[in-house]
This record gives structure tokens, sequence and C-alpha cells, in this order.
């Protein structure tokens, strides 16, 4: 039986021109799916002038809706102002399936929230860790609660993360898969020639951010080129922490061992990585950390945090983990500095090859759609009592706020039928034929 | 004179070709009359008077006050019905250019002229405005660097557009074989040097 081609909506506030880990799986995701004969779409809001929509590599079409983001790149939540722009974009591309990408995204939730009202079936993906305690993590955890209430299926990109995100969101655990980022590894190959000589050269490539440990940066770069005298270290990165750094090096003399070299455009990143021998990253919460990956399958030896889900990125002997203590990070190094003289990039990165790949992910989450677009559809009744158990007065909220929604859309199938929406052709534009492929899809649109 | 149709709910397109040898080629698209929307307008329209009589006549107040909710009224039935596009068209005149009218209710009737020579691609385009999209044709015109929408008030539905796009394809590539052609770099250096 030939496999079902799945029309999927990716939804997200993060996605190019932004570069990041969430942008990036979205983006491999979607390319390794069209591969697979699938139909995606991407929706994510305007940036600046790019508004409208564009197509990407391999006719991945992305719709940037232009809704102004307010704050940290989220589009302004209004609960329903998304509903028509949405419902139009769905009926449109004839959607089977909604995927929604990452917590902090106020379009994902809002479009997940209207696609189960419409009655498509959707899945999230929860690519980070989040607190339990502070105000903001408690606000967030409750949209997600809210979010995840009637989701159907759920990924996460490692095992602790699944656990974070069942623990937050009160989802049932048998409804969260666990499939891992990748890396690229046709862009992230080792240099052909190792940097030889007595220096040892420490590569460190972050946002430099409180929750990415540039303050424990702080503390152990000097400790360890005391200890070292040939080891140099190379920074890569900017952020509110940068200052703190430009301070140390200062204070402790280190112009000529620290390399500062501000923002690395995510293109260049390959070409900083081939220049080092260790991989250092700080981080004080990751679910994943794609950034260890990048450099493991550039052939470098990797000292961590061991934080998250850090631990179950790469084998033991990829990796050197400590606690994200100034100290502990220090001894970490000085034991990667003498397994150095064992590691092969060219050994390491084919390892890696086989380990992660985006085909792999594009399969897995394949299967996920397959079993989401099984389970049953429930009438809006059903779907209410699951909000319920939200919580005395959040559940009671919920089901309101999915009550004006689902009479909403009511009101907007009477105002804009469904006939009144054009459906888009599919173009595929062979390689040598151009007009007369085009020509006859779109008589065919205009004759239906 | 040949002449063809295709019709919705909203609109109804109507393919005309006139003069010698049919050479003149006319598109229209007709609003098909909601009769909700004129009641809903006359009905608003209505309120204002109906409330400045009330005024008036019960309350004794000033007859400025009956006048000034006459012309009010008199406002919305302008904007709300006499402002309001009964069609659209597209004349196509090949070799010479085309022309694009829009014809309101209340009898005005816009007219854009474009030399057949200005234009250099007439494309189908989808729209996205923060609450829905839809397909717009536009044509992309020489030095300028805004796109000119082919329909100013109507958004036909692409069933409707394809014909009209091909028509203009075929008279733009018509000009094109025969005298000046721009290129898209061309067209791209007018622009931007």
């Amino acid at each position: 039986m030939a496999p079902e081609r799945h029309r999927i909506l990716m939804v997200s506030d993060f996605f190019y021109p932004n570069f990041g880990g969430v942008e990036n799986h979205i983006y491999y995701l979607s390319q390794c799916l069209l591969e697979l004969g699938h139909k995606v779409v991407v929706m994510t809001h305007a940036y600046g002038n790019r508004s409208g929509v564009r197509y990407m590599t391999g006719g991945l079409k992305v719709y940037y809706v232009p809704w102004r983001p307010f704050v940290m790149q989220n589009t302004l939540p209004t609960i329903y102002g998304t509903l028509p722009i949405v419902r139009t974009i769905l009926i449109r591309e004839q959607i089977s399936l909604v995927h929604g990408h990452q917590a902090f995204s106020t379009l994902c939730h809002e479009a997940l929230m209207h696609a189960r009202t419409m009655g498509y079936k959707v899945v999230f993906t929860d690519h980070s860790l989040y607190g339990f305690s502070d105000v903001g993590s408690i606000h967030m955890n409750k949209v997600l609660q809210f979010t995840l209430a009637d989701v159907t299926q759920a990924i996460c990109v490692s095992h602790t993360s699944k656990e974070n995100t069942v623990l937050r969101s009160g989802i049932p655990p048998e409804k969260v898969y666990m499939i891992p980022n990748a890396v690229d590894t046709a862009m992230f190959m080792p240099a052909e020639e190792r940097p030889g000589g007595n220096e040892i050269v420490i590569v460190v490539i972050s946002r430099l951010v409180y929750r990415k440990g540039a303050d424990l940066l702080v503390e152990v770069i000097p400790e360890v080129c005391q200890l070292y005298p040939n080891v140099r270290f190379i920074v890569g990165g900017d952020g509110p922490k940068r200052v703190r750094l430009e301070e140390m090096r200062e204070k402790h003399s280190l112009q000529d061992r620290v390399d500062m070299l501000g923002a690395v455009p995510h293109a260049s990143v390959r070409s900083v990585l081939i220049t080092g021998h260790i991989f250092l990253n700080s981080s004080l919460t990751e679910a994943f950390c794609i950034a260890i990956l990048e450099a493991a399958s550039c052939g470098l030896l990797t000292v961590s945090t061991r934080v998250g889900g850090v631990p179950e990125v790469l084998p033991d002997d990829m990796i050197v983990l400590a606690e994200p203590d100034p100290t502990d990070m220090v001894q970490s190094i000085k034991k990667a500095i003498s397994l150095l003289p064992g590691i092969d990039p060219q050994a390491m990165h084919e390892r890696m090859k086989k380990l992660y790949d985006w085909h792999d992910v594009a399969k897995r989450t394949e299967i996920v759609y397959d079993r989401a677009l099984k389970c049953p559809n429930q009438p809006l009744l059903g779907r209410l009592s699951r909000y319920l158990s939200c919580g005395s007065w959040a559940g009671k909220l919920f089901c309101l706020v999915m009550t004006i929604d689902f009479l909403l859309w009511h009101l907007l199938k009477l105002w804009q039928p469904e006939e009144d929406i054009d459906k888009v052709p599919d173009f595929v534009i062979p390689t040598g034929e151009t007009s007369s492929a085009f020509d006859q899809e779109l008589d065919d649109q205009s004759s239906s | 004179m040949n002449e063809s149709s295709i019709t919705t709910p909203r609109f109804t397109y109507i393919n005309d070709q006139k003069g010698p040898s049919a050479a003149i080629d006319v598109h229209h698209v007709i609003v098909r009359q909601s009769n909700l929307k004129g009641l809903l307008v006359c009905l608003l329209a209505l309120c204002f008077p109906a409330n400045g009589l009330y005024l008036f006549l019960v309350l004794d107040k000033s007859p400025f006050i009956l006048l000034w909710s006459l012309l009010l009224s008199s406002i919305v039935l302008k904007l709300g019905i006499g402002n309001s596009v009964v069609k659209e068209s597209v004349v196509i005149m090949p070799r010479f250019g085309v022309q694009l009218e829009t014809h309101y209710r209340s009898g005005r009737i816009s007219r854009h002229f474009v030399p057949v020579s200005k234009i250099v691609k007439p494309v189908l385009l989808e729209h996205v405005s923060p609450v829905t999209c839809y397909w717009i044709l536009s044509m992309i015109l020489q030095k300028e660097e805004e796109l000119t929408p082919v329909f100013k008030e109507l958004h036909p539905p692409l069933k409707m557009l394809v014909p009209i796009w091909k028509a203009l394809c075929g008279a733009v590539s018509g000009d094109k074989d025969s005298s000046l052609h721009l290129s898209v770099e061309d067209y791209g250096q007018s622009v931007f040097s």
C-alpha cells in the first residue's frame, strides 16, 4: 500500500530569516518531508519587509502573515485575531494536519487552538525546558496546559524534555513521542588537516546570555589559561554578557589568548569550529543542544555542563560532562586535553553521520503524523471535558475560550463560506519543462 | 462577437470580443447584487433622520438637528451604496494598451490606461493580509516600483483571473515580438538605477 501523502502546516513565530535551533529544525524537517512526498507549508509572522508568500528551496511555501511581533519575536496574542487567516490558509492549502513548534510561540498556540476548533489534527513539538516556580514559567505552563489538553500528539527532543513537558502540562506521557534533533553533517565537516602545533584551541559559540552560562566562562577561562600556557580560547557570539567577558579579558591581560569574534553568522560557524580542538558548552539549561552536535560533526571533543538533555546527545567518548560549577568545568577541560591525542575528527564525523540524520527525524515524524490522523474525531462537548481538568478556575475559563472560538468559527463560515476561498493548485515545476506544466495546472483550476 | 462567461455566487465574469476581427478583448467582472447589504445600509441611514425627528418633535430640540441628521443619512447612503462598485472591466487592445475601468453604482466610471509598451509582465500573486489571503492579478510596469493591480476594488476568484491573465500575457508577448523588448533585467536596471 502506498504511503499516505500528508499536507502539513508548520506554525511557529520562529523561522527564517531568524537563525536558531527551532528555525533550523522546522526548515530541515520540512525539506526532508518534502523529499518524502508530503506537502509542507510554513506559517510565521512577517519579518520587516518580508511579508506575504515566499518560496524556499524545494518549493517550501512560507506565509509571512503581517502580524507585528511585539516581544521576543512573538506575535501579539489576540486569542481570536488569527482565526480568519488560519482558517483561510487551512482551507486554501487543503491542509490535513497542523504542526506547531515551541511553547514560547503565541502564534503556535493560537493556530493550534483554532485548528482543533475546526476539527483538524494537531501535533506540537516542544524545543525547550522551562521551570516551575517563577512567575513567567507559571503563566507559560498554564498556556501550555491549555494547548496540550486537546493536542492529538506531542513530540519532545529528548527524554528529559519529555519528562519536563509532561510534568508542566499534565499531558498523558503515552501521547508524547521523543524524536531528537539532528545535524546537517554535509555542512559541518572536519577540516582536511587538524589544526597542528603545540597550541590547543578551545572554541565557544553561543549567545552570551545568562542561561547559556556566560558567567561560568568568566571564571573558567582565566583559570584554564593559567594552568595551560598553550591553550587559547575563541569566543563567538554576542549578548548582554559580552561586556563581562571583555572585562575579564582586560583584567587578566588575556587579549592575545582570548579572541572575541562577536556574532557569528550561521553559515560561518563551521569555519570557526574547525580552527579548534575542543568545544566548550556552559549552558545552564538545554533541552537538547544542537551546538554540540555541530561541534562533534566537525571533529571537536566537547566539554559541556551536565544539564537537561545534554547527557543524551553524544556518546561518552565524544563528550566530557561537568557540573555547572567553575571548578568542575576546569577539571573536565583538563581531562579533555588529556584525551585529545586519541581523537580522530574524521572518525567522529563518520559516526555522527550514522547517529543523526534529518531524514531519520522526518521518517519518525511521519509515523507520528500517521498515528495522529488515525485518532478519532471528537465533538465539542467531548473535547471541552478535557479542558475542565486544567484547574478549578482555569478549566472553566479554557472551556469558555474554546466555546467562543467555536461560535466565532461558525460566524466566519457564514460571513465567508468555504466555497468562496480558492484552493491553491499544487505547483510542481519539473526541470526543463516550465510553462506547459504550469498552464495545465491553471487550466485544471479554472475549469473546476 | 464572441462571448463566454463564468458565474459564482458573488461575481459574474463575461469575456467579450469586439471590433473588426474581434481584435478588442474585453473582460468584465460584475458584482452580483447583495440585497442584504443594501437593506442594511438603508436601515442604518434611516436611523439618523428617525432620531432627528424624535429629538425635534418630541423633545423640542432645534430644527438644525433634523437637518444634520438628514445630512448624515445622505452621507451614509452615498458611502454605502453610491460608492459601491457595480463592475470592473479590462479592455485589451493588442499592440496599443490596456484600459482598466471601475464602474460605480452612482454612475461614475474611473478609467486608467496603460500602454502595452509599459507593461513588463502581468502576474498572478497571492496577497496576504492580517485576516485573509486571496489571489490578485497585477502588472509589473516599467520604471514603477509598485505593482499595478488590474482590479482596484474587487477580488474575483482565480478561475476568473486566469483567462484575463492569459489574455494580458498574449497582448504583452505580441507586442514584444514586434518592437521594443524590455527584459526583466533591463526593468530592474531602469527602476533601481
